[in-house]
């Protein structure tokens, strides 16, 4: 992933500064992906609705084609977007073990018509058509799902995401929670580090016991540095004249253009699911 | 013993029992606190989660409001809570069973602290956030995810606590056994939503006996790492903040002895 035209400037800088935990994260957020690309100015909100419809339509297909299109023209738009296939590939990893887990429990647990049968030692094992049909058209669902989703975080910033969800009327308590969230997300995971690091050079996980202990005090650690930094950070808010509500960002008008677009992208995808 | 599908000889337990390891060494990769991923619930399923979840959410949210019009400082520590659950649900645990590693929940630490209702608001940003962000969970799934995670996992990882306490079992000892058993709640209410999900015309329970039983590998022991790391938790917390254990009100003052 030699991130030279992928990655943007300023990240380039924070990687040799930042440890390997809180890259990883990093990485997962689409701030730090090059910022010009297909999606890139289109508007949080457009794409937000649009994944929304296409999800519903997804989840309630009855057959295969229809989410798995939908996964291919995701992973060709993550490509424009020049996205690393190994961090599609990363995001992909858990539902697809869920997938697996799911496909090979209605082959192998649900259904009348068998389609083979396999001794094996002492188990013999049958799989049955219709679970493997059913199997399948949720492993599509699922594949269908996330790869919509992959595209929302790779193609939205975090805070023209939030900014999206107080425009469609999300409780403002919930939005300010996010950003105060996001903000020291990154703070504490190079504070979990730090202590990690620390821990592991004093042979803090040398056996399960100690590792458990040590977890626990990492653990421990990070809710007291979020008590403390939490009262710094009021401090400081209030005496930046913060009264309990936080600024959020405001939405701008939608584009006529954008709104077309997106409409017909649904309208197309209404189209193939009817068919 | 037949189960539909597979016959078992339990006269050769050895066998089968590799064949057990095996299949957990091959089907685990990393194992996470247990989400549902996106597009596995059918829609009505789906939608039903989320009717459940909300009530819980938006009392997660009056509660905010009410606590942050009194103290202001309310919001911040809440969000910086909410930070500090998703990077410890982040931190890989090597589960030796399963040869991999897993990630906490993370949801009983901030149940006994401050409290279940706005635990239901913090589990549901920090799932919001790992659904957009790293594929874990989903914006459809985020209903049921919500009412395990969140609200089983808050509630029950509580209510232990606060009942143990009622015996005179330890601090830390309760805490250990309200990080387990909110665990497991967890698991069992996960494994309920995909049975329920997934099943199609097939009956329940065979189902949500065999997911129950897939997933052994990785939860149980994930369980016992929890409450180990619920237990550590209090008990630093105990030892070098107890005033902050005093003013969330989880043991009396006398309790905190000197530490205060």
């Amino acid at each position: 992933m030699e991130a030279g035209v992928v990655w943007n400037a300023e990240y380039k800088q924070e990687r040799d500064k930042r440890s390997d935990l809180t890259m990883a994260v990093c990485e997962c957020f689409s701030d730090n992906f090059r910022k010009r690309h297909l999606l890139s100015d289109v508007d949080a909100r457009i794409k937000l609705l649009v994944v929304l419809s296409l999800l519903l339509m997804v989840l309630s297909y009855k057959g295969i084609f229809f989410p798995l299109l939908i996964a291919g023209g995701s992973f060709i738009l993550c490509l424009s977007m020049r996205i690393p296939p190994r961090m599609i590939l990363i995001r992909f990893a858990q539902p697809l073990f869920i997938a697996v887990v799911v496909l090979l429990l209605k082959f192998f647990f649900t259904g009348e018509e068998p389609l083979f049968s396999v001794g094996l030692y002492c188990i013999e094992i049958t799989g049955y058509k219709e679970g493997l049909l059913e199997g399948l058209r949720i492993t599509s669902r699922i594949i269908g799902g996330v790869s919509l989703v992959i595209v929302l975080g790779f193609a939205t910033p975090f805070t023209e995401f939030v900014a999206a969800l107080a425009w469609l009327r999300v409780p403002r308590q919930f939005v300010e929670i996010m950003l105060f969230a996001y903000r020291y997300l990154f703070v504490f995971l190079e504070d979990a580090s730090t202590i990690y690091n620390a821990q592991k050079n004093r042979l803090g996980y040398a056996g399960i016991k100690k590792g458990l202990h040590s977890f626990g005090v990492l653990a421990g650690s990070l809710v007291l540095r979020g008590f403390e930094q939490s009262q710094k950070t009021s401090e400081a808010m209030i005496q930046r004249g913060y009264s309990g509500d936080m600024p959020l960002l405001r939405g701008k008008p939608l584009k006529m253009r954008e709104l077309l677009a997106g409409a017909l992208i649904v309208i197309i995808g209404g189209v193939i699911w009817l068919m | 013993m037949a189960i539909q599908g597979i016959r078992f000889k339990i006269q050769r337990p050895l066998i089968t029992f590799s064949i057990f390891i095996i299949y957990s060494l091959l089907l685990t990769d990393t194992a996470h606190a247990m989400h549902i991923s996106e597009g596995i619930l059918p829609f009505r399923w789906a939608l039903l989660w989320f009717v459940v979840a909300i009530p819980f959410v938006i009392y997660g949210m009056k509660r905010l409001k009410e606590i942050s019009r009194i103290d202001i400082s309310y919001k911040p520590l809440v969000g910086l809570m909410a930070a500090v659950v998703f990077v410890i649900s982040l931190m890989p645990i090597p589960v030796p069973t399963a040869g991999t590693c897993s990630h906490p929940g993370g949801t009983a630490i901030p149940a006994i602290l401050i409290g279940p209702s706005i635990t239901v608001l913090i589990t549901t940003v920090a799932l919001l956030i790992q659904a957009l962000f790293f594929a874990h969970g989903g914006l459809s799934t985020l209903g049921a995810d919500v009412v395990s995670m969140g609200v089983i996992g808050a509630f029950v990882g509580l209510w232990v606590f606060k009942l143990l306490r009622r015996f005179k079992v330890s601090l830390t000892l309760s805490a250990f056994f309200a990080g387990i058993l909110s665990d497991w709640a967890i698991y069992a209410t996960t494994s309920l939503e995909l049975a329920a999900g997934i099943r199609g015309d097939a009956p329940f329970w065979p189902l949500f006996t065999k997911i129950l039983i897939a997933f052994i590998p990785t939860q149980l022991p994930l369980g016992i790492v929890e409450g180990a790391m619920t237990a550590g938790m209090v008990g630093l917390l105990l030892k070098r903040r107890a005033d902050l254990l005093v003013k969330f009100g989880v043991i009396k003052p006398e309790e905190a002895g000197g530490a205060i």
